[in-house]
């Protein structure tokens, strides 16, 4: 069990966090190989002006955008879901520990009680996500296995993490499992559709479309994945 | 140009077209979180009181999700069950609002282009209607 813990702790976790930056890198890239600038009007360059504009056309502002296509619930919901799952494992008492011993620094930690109600709303979230959509028709009508797979991923370093704190189930095993799923989500993240935790700024705030939160400087250069047999050559 | 007399399709041109523009489709349709976000957005969902035939998502996963999933290997039936999806159920009117980013238009509008290249129009004097 300690040769696994030791792997798992060690080589295991600075591979995953490779894979996580090198391919979050890999993506940004990828993003400004396959788009390119627009001569298409948009807003004026003013830094001001476009921060004014962000925050107008914010997903947080309630009148528009994300509070005014989705219900209330699930909006507010969803803003927390993702906030909480950010920050958390970032902020965690544990987390930093293990950073503390590996790099002689740490960061601001939430108290525990903060922390373990955090959980509990990533746990809380999740299951919300899956009865939707198994529960409601139009979620259900475009959902594939791919999906459940990926709430799955997500939430089990959350639902692991809460029982290895409690030390419910064996807290060795647990751990265990926490320490690989936290490990799987890292390394899912750059290719899977998790990635629009990183691509959703690209998107939304450089891309030029109807529903751009920035100068939508960027459209898509029509690029190929095959060198051969562009009907646009 | 396929002849719209035959029921046949031209599966190599549907394949390059669909090439052409690969890199930005395929990546968006595998980008897609379907979360069904876009459906309250869209005022033709909320007309025919949630009916999922006419989510945004929804029309693009189900045309052209499966052209590219296909690979463009697909007959003239498709196309015409296709039809209703993209033209009936959609106006292009650019509201369907996607909380990552997705131009939802944009790919419709591809694959009217791809269903245009096969002879395959909206029916304007057919039966059927937007509500």
């Amino acid at each position: 069990m300690y040769d696994v813990y030791g792997f798992i702790r060690g080589p295991m976790v600075w591979l995953s966090f490779a894979i996580f930056f090198g391919g979050l890198l890999y993506q940004a890239r990828q993003f400004y190989v396959l788009t390119m600038e627009t001569s298409l009007p948009r807003p004026p360059a003013s830094v001001t002006g476009l921060a004014k504009g962000a925050v107008k056309r914010s997903s947080f502002d309630p009148r528009t955008m994300l509070f005014a296509s989705a219900h209330p619930v699930l909006a507010v919901i969803t803003t927390a879901f993702h906030a909480c799952i950010i920050i958390l494992p970032v902020f965690l008492l544990a987390h930093n520990v293990l950073l503390f011993e590996s790099f002689g620094f740490s960061l601001f930690v939430f108290p525990e009680p903060v922390a373990g109600l955090m959980t509990w709303l990533v746990i809380f979230c999740g299951i919300f996500f899956l009865l939707r959509r198994i529960l409601f028709d139009h979620v259900r009508a475009i959902s594939t296995p791919y999906d459940y797979a990926i709430l799955l991923i997500v939430i089990a370093p959350f639902l692991t993490g809460y029982l290895a704190t409690r030390q419910w189930f064996g807290y060795e095993s647990i751990l265990v499992l926490h320490i690989l799923a936290g490990e799987l989500m890292l390394v899912a993240i750059p290719f899977t559709k998790l990635k629009h935790g990183l691509l959703f700024f690209f998107y939304r705030y450089l891309m030029h479309y109807e529903h751009t939160l920035g100068r939508g400087s960027r459209t898509w250069s029509g690029t190929t994945l095959h060198k051969r047999g562009n009907a646009n050559a | 140009m396929p002849d719209v007399e035959k029921n046949t399709v031209d599966t190599a041109a549907i394949a390059t077209m669909l090439q052409s523009k690969d890199a930005e489709m395929k990546r968006i349709l595998n980008y897609c979180v379907r979360c069904g976000i876009c459906a309250e957005s869209c005022f033709l969902y909320m007309a025919h009181k949630g009916d999922p035939q006419y989510m945004p998502s929804y029309k693009v996963i189900n045309s052209l999700g499966i052209l590219y999933k296909k690979k463009g290997n697909v007959d003239k039936s498709f196309f015409e069950g296709i039809k209703g999806l993209v033209w009936r159920n959609c106006v292009l009117c650019h509201r369907c609002y996607c909380p990552i980013g997705i131009d939802i238009p944009r790919m419709i509008d591809f694959t009217r282009s791809i269903c245009r290249s096969q002879g395959v129009y909206p029916d304007h004097d057919g039966g059927e209607s937007w509500l």
